[in-house]
């Protein structure tokens, strides 16, 4: 395992050979035979998780839980928990408000699953260490996390209500930015910004949405010393440019991309890239030869800024 | 012709996937009279029927919406009137006054949860 080879490949530097990072989730319940519910609100299960799995699959780093509705739940949203899955957010306190009427406050350290991440990793951290292996940290992007907050309005909102829509965001944003700090605290090496649902807005909503709103989150990260990502997921290529401009270190994108457009932007703007083995496709449907699927994204991604990881 | 829209979402899976989420709930939180008119479902490409179907109507990318068997909303999560004016365009005549009557109502998140049970978000998505 090789922390320093993951940071270098984020940061867009040449490697030996591509580090790789499972992004296991809850498939570290599964691995140590426990529910996803159970796993995610036990720091111990959580650390035995993490360890158990990056053990597993010599990783050379992990997620410390890749789960969008942390930051959603400790502002106020509700949850439905599944045995084997995240939990999903199923209450939007901004659906008819916005965040000041709603009564948002911004979260603590006591609020919500913090203090069980923050228990986790620490448990987690010095054997992780020893194995070197990087401890990631994933904040919930400001749109999915806008999402979670007001609803699918939000789309709509981005034409018909600008005003509103720039306070949620406002809200997202400094919670990302609270968030990093937490993250910097527990001890994580990388921190990546994960934003699914920017994937499905137009480029020019994510230059007036997206991008002023994840600055302040980028910097906190940047200024730490550490090393920051930004994950997006589904067909992202119409805002894939959009997502190299960001000042974080790297990217990550997911198996509906073509890996030669995306490498070939990412070596433009000087950045790391990461992802894109088929995770639907070959490693859960088995459609594909998971094998020469990875044969063809190391082939693909090469030895210069390139993550080895599931899209 | 069929007494009710028929929706089909086709996604990688409505839960752990936070757009194929959004896909979802821009159908059901659309208000009670769109609802009385449309039927809805979503097909996980992680089972053999969400692969089926997702070959049936031709999809291209994750996630997605098809309203009367066209793939109408390609990866983007789509605002609330283009949602109405697409199913206006397929709709039978009965069906229109009602929803050119909802063009203005916005999305209604009452129901939300007990629609998304509905239409088996979250529910189908293991491997078949």
């Amino acid at each position: 395992m090789a922390k320093q080879k993951l940071i270098d490949a984020i940061r867009g530097k040449r490697t030996e050979n591509a580090p790789w990072v499972p992004y296991a989730g809850v498939h570290c319940a599964f691995l140590i035979n426990e529910s996803a519910d159970k796993y995610l609100q036990d720091p111990e299960l959580l650390a035995k998780g993490l360890i158990t799995t990056a053990e597993k699959y010599k990783a050379d780093g992990i997620p410390l839980v890749f789960d969008l509705s942390v930051e959603a739940h400790s502002l106020g949203c509700d949850l439905q928990w599944w045995p084997d899955n995240v939990p999903s957010v199923t209450t939007h306190p901004c659906s008819n408000k916005n965040p000041e009427e709603a009564g948002i406050s911004l979260p603590t350290r006591d609020s919500g699953r913090w203090p069980v991440l923050f228990e986790a990793a620490k448990l987690a951290k010095p054997r992780l260490d020893e194995l070197d292996c990087a401890l990631i940290g994933a904040i919930c992007g400001p749109l999915t996390l806008a999402s979670h907050l007001a609803g699918v309005r939000i789309f709509t909102d981005v034409i018909k209500n600008k005003e509103f829509v720039h306070s949620v965001m406002k809200c997202a944003s400094q919670t990302g930015a609270v968030a990093a700090q937490f993250y910097i605290d527990m001890g994580c090496e990388i921190i990546a910004i994960v934003d699914p649902v920017a994937s499905q807005i137009k480029p020019a909503t994510f230059e007036e949405f997206v991008t002023p709103y994840v600055k302040e989150t980028i910097k906190v990260i940047n200024d730490a010393g550490c090393t920051s990502d930004f994950f997006i997921c589904g067909n992202a290529t119409k805002v894939l440019k959009n997502v190299c401009e960001l000042a974080t270190h790297g990217f990550a994108i997911d198996e509906q991309m073509n890996m030669n457009f995306v490498r070939d932007l990412a070596r433009e703007h000087g950045k790391g890239f990461g992802g894109n083995l088929k995770l639907t496709l070959a490693l859960s449907l088995g459609l594909i030869s998971p094998r020469e699927d990875a044969i063809v994204s190391l082939a693909a991604g090469g030895h210069i800024g390139y993550t080895f990881a599931p899209g | 012709m069929a007494d009710k829209i028929t929706i089909d979402v086709l996604t990688l899976d409505s839960v752990q996937c936070a757009a194929c989420g959004y896909m979802m709930e821009s159908i059901a939180a659309l208000p009670d009279e769109v609802q009385e008119i449309i039927e809805y479902k979503e097909w996980s490409i992680k089972t053999k029927e969400g692969i089926g179907k997702f070959t049936q109507l031709k999809g291209k990318v994750l996630p997605s919406i098809c309203i009367e068997g066209d793939v109408v909303f390609e990866s983007i999560i789509p605002q609330y009137e283009q949602l109405i004016d697409e199913m206006l365009k397929r709709a039978p005549s009965p069906m229109i006054d009602s929803l050119k009557a909802a063009r203005n109502k916005g999305f209604d998140f009452s129901k939300l949860n007990e629609n998304l049970k509905k239409a088996g978000a979250g529910m189908n998505t293991k491997k078949g």
